[in-house]
């Protein structure tokens, strides 16, 4: 088990894989990192040495992900709201934000836009 | 008396056929016969009853004899109870290398490579058993190739044709002393030719006469962007080491080549260069050892033994290459500017196309030896272009609408790389290797001079490849 940012994950895992576990963390961004570290795109988590790993915590550490970017999207929610704009009401009401139809196909947007948006 | 005349068509009434009169017509009919019309075709084809269509999921309802929807009961879903393959034994499967075959004949009197015969001209168009020995250190090197015919004869042996006598005498010369400069060659030639099975019959004959052989097994290996890489420090362009790769490279060298237990390191490397203590008087197996067995210290370890074989009173070297135009481009590797990373940027390729090159030259003397490949060979045309140009092919010129890497061209530009076109057989050599067919049992044919003709047409004027696809493995 390699622990990386407070979780543990099976050896056997793709890096690449591995990163995109936390949320923020994209094809496009955890393909970025694994180059700043070099580490080639099929490496698996076993192959790491322990400065590597350090190199992922200490890279990760940096970055804006998990709860803290939860936090952020959820502050420029509220801040929409505050101001009383139209988005920020749609979000308050649940309903679709950027134009669409609301006489059916609403359940996405029933689902995501809210003011405390978990991510 | 009634008329014998027809009222309504004027024609003659008569009880007789008569030609021009239409058939009588039939009444016309509410209700059509229920009886089929007529065919030809048998009652066989015809097409079967036509059941009556009951969809499961529709059952009557009895009270109101309404169609009620009744949910399809899930059939059970069969569980896979077969065994899983391991982990990484397809892979082994797959590259796995069959060298002998015991449901082949055992060649009766064929005789054995060695040192003094191969440069025998009087061999010309013979196959020699490769002995067992030297299969080991082949093997250790990779020399062998999954899709060559191997699994097909009792022991590996190969075919003394006119490229290899050349060859084997530039060995002799080299190994004599007559011949002090590296010969840098590569291999071209169509698919099937034999330019990795020369490269086979190079590190054959180089074991044979006791050198140290250095080989790359496949170019496409070290960018296919699956080992693992880092930066060298204090490079400008950053060069790449391939810390895996080049462990394994030094395991295949201290396996394959015996001789390197006889040498010993000269003197201890200095502490800035390796990071762990190297005990005095160590072998440079021992060396090569050390370095294969921890990743980390592979590329320094592959500096000091390269650097300790090419002091005097060593060994000549043979430095081989496949697949050299996976060497030519960018690799799948990206830097941390997450820009991808030109395959001369990776320090084992540097090393080998800088003796291509002849940048840096053997000081024992050796051979450096490239093959291209055109069954597994990414376009690059400044490699096609350089080639050509060396090989004296004026059809190909520049063309102005491609881009071409300067890098690449650079390689070639200081001359002195020779291109060694791998063309066919001669009748005489292909007829010595089908005799070898023949005895060995994959070739059930009387083999003379009408058989030989006519496949060494076949396979367009004796490529190995295709002869051996005409002879022993089409079967008709």
């Amino acid at each position: 088990m390699v622990f990386i940012l407070g979780i543990n994950f099976p050896e056997q895992r793709f890096v690449q894989k591995t990163l995109q576990h936390f949320y923020g963390i994209g094809p496009q961004v955890s393909r970025h990192l694994l180059a700043r570290l070099h580490i080639h795109p099929t490496a698996r988590l076993s192959s790491l040495n322990s400065q590597t790993v350090l190199d992922i915590n200490a890279e990760l550490s940096g970055m804006k992900i998990e709860n803290e970017l939860r936090r952020e999207l959820r502050e420029n929610i509220r801040r929409l709201r505050d101001m009383g704009t139209y988005r920020g009401r749609r979000h308050a009401m649940g309903m679709p934000v950027r134009g669409q139809r609301t006489r059916t196909q609403t359940v996405t947007a029933g689902k995501f836009n809210r003011t405390n948006r978990l991510g | 008396m009634s008329l014998q005349t027809c009222w309504r068509c004027l024609a003659r009434g008569s009880n007789q056929p008569h030609p021009t009169r239409w058939p009588p017509q039939q009444p016309w009919n509410l209700y059509p016969s229920l009886t089929a019309a007529f065919t030809t075709s048998s009652s066989l084809s015809a097409l079967p009853p036509k059941k009556k269509s009951k969809s499961p999921m529709l059952e009557t309802n009895v009270k109101g004899a309404k169609k009620t929807f009744v949910k399809k009961t899930k059939k059970r879903q069969k569980t896979d109870s077969s065994k899983r393959p391991e982990v990484g034994e397809r892979r082994a499967l797959r590259k796995r290398i069959v060298l002998s075959n015991t449901n082949a004949l055992e060649v009766e009197g064929l005789k054995d490579i060695n040192a003094q015969l191969m440069i025998d001209e009087s061999l010309r168009g013979q196959v020699l058993g490769i002995p067992g020995p030297v299969v080991d250190q082949l093997r250790a090197v990779e020399a062998f190739k999954v899709k060559q015919g191997w699994p097909l004869f009792r022991r590996p042996a190969m075919l003394m044709r006119k490229d290899t006598l050349d060859m084997a005498t530039e060995i002799e010369n080299i190994s004599l002393g007559i011949r002090d400069k590296t010969i840098r060659r590569v291999f071209v030639g169509e698919r099937g030719s034999g330019k990795t099975t020369m490269l086979l019959q190079a590190m054959t004959m180089a074991f044979l006469k006791g050198w140290v052989v250095i080989n790359v097994p496949e170019a496409q290996d070290l960018i296919l962007g699956h080992t693992e890489y880092g930066p060298l420090p204090s490079t400008n362009p950053t060069l790449y080491t391939q810390r895996t790769y080049t462990a394994s490279l030094l395991n295949a060298i201290s396996r394959a080549n015996p001789i390197l237990q006889d040498l010993q390191l000269s003197q201890p490397p200095p502490r800035t260069e390796l990071p762990i203590p190297v005990p005095p008087n160590i072998s440079l197996s021992q060396l090569a050892h050390l370095g294969a067995q921890d990743p980390e210290i592979a590329w320094p370890i592959f500096e000091l033994l390269y650097r300790e074989l090419t002091l005097p009173d060593r060994p000549p070297l043979l430095l081989c290459m496949d697949g050299l135009a996976h060497a030519m481009r960018n690799t799948h590797y990206i830097s941390n500017t997450y820009q991808p990373i030109h395959a001369h940027q990776f320090t084992l390729i540097n090393w080998f196309l800088s003796h291509l090159s002849g940048e840096s030259p053997l000081p024992n003397a050796g051979l450096v030896l490239a093959a291209t490949s055109e069954s597994n060979s990414p376009p690059v045309p400044s490699l096609t272009l350089a080639l050509a140009q060396l090989e004296g092919n004026a059809a190909v010129q520049k063309n102005p609408f491609a881009t071409y890497d300067a890098r690449v061209l650079g390689v070639f530009e200081q001359g002195g790389v020779q291109v060694r076109r791998v063309g066919g057989l001669c009748k005489q050599e292909a007829r010595g290797l089908m005799e070898y067919w023949a005895r060995s049992g994959v070739v059930r044919q009387r083999v003379d001079e009408g058989f030989v003709g006519e496949k060494w047409s076949l396979s367009g004027g004796g490529c190995v490849g295709e002869l051996e696809r005409a002879v022993v493995r089409m079967r008709v």
